[in-house]
């Protein structure tokens, strides 16, 4: 039967919110050690690959990838993780399947997120402490951390989100996702400084999300590493709108 | 005349491979299509990318770092396609019925597996070029290619497609083979010495590797393209020549097994 009324308020946002936490949470419970495991992977095992790299790690360049770590475990999991999960969805119908769910297309947005940003933040902690404890580094963590890996990791999600949703083709998001880790692992000044780059390419850097990650994630570990923290906050916070606007715009759209 | 009788000899011999052989060939590269054209053009850019990428990691890069990483990208381009690419194929073609269509087609396993070969050596050779020319004209690094070469890639080559082929076939979910093929990229391209000097890794760790094929792929490619007497190439030579014959086994046995 038919509900003679339409459902909709606050009231029916959350219920539908927890509805979809409850089912997406239930797709992902199989995967979810899997996806922690690899993040962790990914972000701990960045920061020792990189060292094997160097003939000898100074402490400047000890620093510099300890305080990369975080940021290297971010990156994946918004920007490869989430829009291959997405891209899986649609080959498999299930998206399609959810979009035609009575909740709120913002619910379900929402609830992807959460779950994400959760999962994201074992990992970040733990590349953190490995790469401290492998290189010895001592870090002085101010009350900026947080802000910054919260910020940090919404910019990942909402961007990556954004992005799996704009391109409709999963092959498409696979090839651009694989194209930007390669791009983000080796010429991104995250684990090494950005004066060992061009001029040009630094320019690049400068309003791309990834340097950025990093100088708001070193600017709270460190003390007098990090100056010019301010620009980066406020790109990372640009991108993050520019991705939530993508998002918001896909989900309210009829195809 | 023409008969629509069923052909009284069974065709058999070097011939009836040949054929088959062509045809498998053509039919692996007509279902790449214009994928081939794009995985050859990310080969090449990833291979000149990280090539160039490496020296952004020193201030100077030192000439010993420069030679290794410009030496261990050959290995990457030459497993992209086997190692890498193979086994997400497979999953594809499980998923999409075609694996099921090709178990039907009267091809023997040796034709098969020998086109896939030569699709991934196609795929992988033109990109090492490009590498070390990349390579060449960035650093000029002292290369001094030998003969060995040949053997070096052919049987490098051929392991990673056969450990690819033997790993496709193993795995039966094809979200789980994506990722472990994920996780091999990482592994080979930081936690085996390809790209760098084993004694920047820790020692537990060289030696694990020397169990598996990836340290000694990179030891044969090496000595092939650098001058100066290298103990450990034999030694690489026969670890290889294992991991190739194990998974070759592997592999034959999952092509040839009756669903």
């Amino acid at each position: 039967m038919i509900p003679s009324e339409l459902r909709s308020g606050a009231g029916y946002w959350i219920a539908s919110l927890r509805a979809m936490l409850r089912f997406d949470y239930g797709r992902m419970r199989a995967w979810a050690a899997m996806l922690v495991l690899i993040q962790t992977m990914m972000g701990a095992g960045m920061a020792l690959l990189y060292g094997f790299f160097y003939p000898h790690i100074t402490p400047f360049r000890a620093l510099y990838i300890t305080t990369g770590a975080p940021t290297l475990a971010l990156i994946p999991l918004g920007f490869v993780m989430l829009p291959g999960s997405v891209g899986q969805q649609k080959i498999e119908g299930t998206f399609d399947y959810i979009w035609a769910l009575p909740a709120p297309r913002s619910a379900q947005a929402t609830s992807t997120f959460l779950l994400y940003a959760l999962l994201a933040l074992p990992g970040t902690v733990l590349a953190l402490l490995v790469a401290a404890w492998r290189y010895g580094v001592h870090l002085s963590p101010s009350p900026l951390l947080l802000p910054a890996v919260l910020l940090c990791a919404l910019m990942a999600i909402a961007v990556g989100y954004g992005m799996a949703l704009a391109i409709s083709d999963p092959l498409v998001t696979n090839l651009v996702t694989n194209a930007l880790m390669f791009v983000v692992l080796l010429f991104s000044p995250i684990v090494y400084p950005p004066s060992q780059l061009p001029g040009w390419l630094f320019a690049i850097h400068r309003v791309l999300p990834f340097y950025n990650m990093a100088v708001a994630i070193r600017a709270g570990l460190t003390a007098g590493v990090e100056t010019q923290v301010m620009t980066s906050f406020l790109v990372l916070a640009a991108w993050t709108v520019a991705g939530c606007s993508v998002i918001a715009w896909i989900v309210t759209r009829r195809r | 005349m023409t008969t629509i009788a069923p052909p009284i000899n069974v065709r058999r011999g070097a011939a009836r491979w040949w054929r088959d052989y062509i045809s498998m060939l053509r039919w692996h590269l007509a279902s790449l299509r214009m994928w081939f054209v794009t995985l050859t053009v990310v080969q090449v850019l990833t291979g000149a990318g990280f090539v160039l990428g490496i020296s952004l990691f020193f201030k100077h890069i030192p000439v010993r770092a420069a030679l290794f990483a410009s030496t261990g990208v050959p290995v990457l381009n030459l497993l992209m396609v086997g190692l890498i690419l193979g086994p997400q194929l497979v999953a594809d073609q499980k998923a999409n019925g075609s694996q099921e269509y090709l178990r039907t087609i009267p091809v023997g396993r040796l034709a098969t597996a020998g086109a896939w070969y030569t699709v991934c050596l196609a795929g992988g050779v033109p990109a090492m070029v490009v590498s070390l020319l990349v390579a060449w004209l960035r650093y000029d690094i002292p290369l001094h290619v030998s003969v060995m070469i040949v053997p070096a890639i052919a049987l490098t080559t051929f392991t990673g497609a056969m450990f690819g082929y033997a790993l496709a076939h193993a795995i039966v979910n094809p979200m789980a083979t994506r990722l472990i093929t994920q996780l091999l990229v990482f592994v080979i391209f930081g936690f085996a010495p390809i790209l760098f000097p084993i004694a920047q890794m820790p020692r537990w760790l060289g030696t694990l590797n020397w169990w598996f094929p990836f340290r000694h792929m990179a030891v044969v490619i090496r000595a092939a393209l650098t001058s100066g007497p290298n103990s450990a190439v034999l030694a690489a030579y026969g670890v290889l020549g294992a991991w190739s014959v194990l998974c070759a086994a592997l592999a034959g046995r999952a092509l040839g097994r009756r669903a």
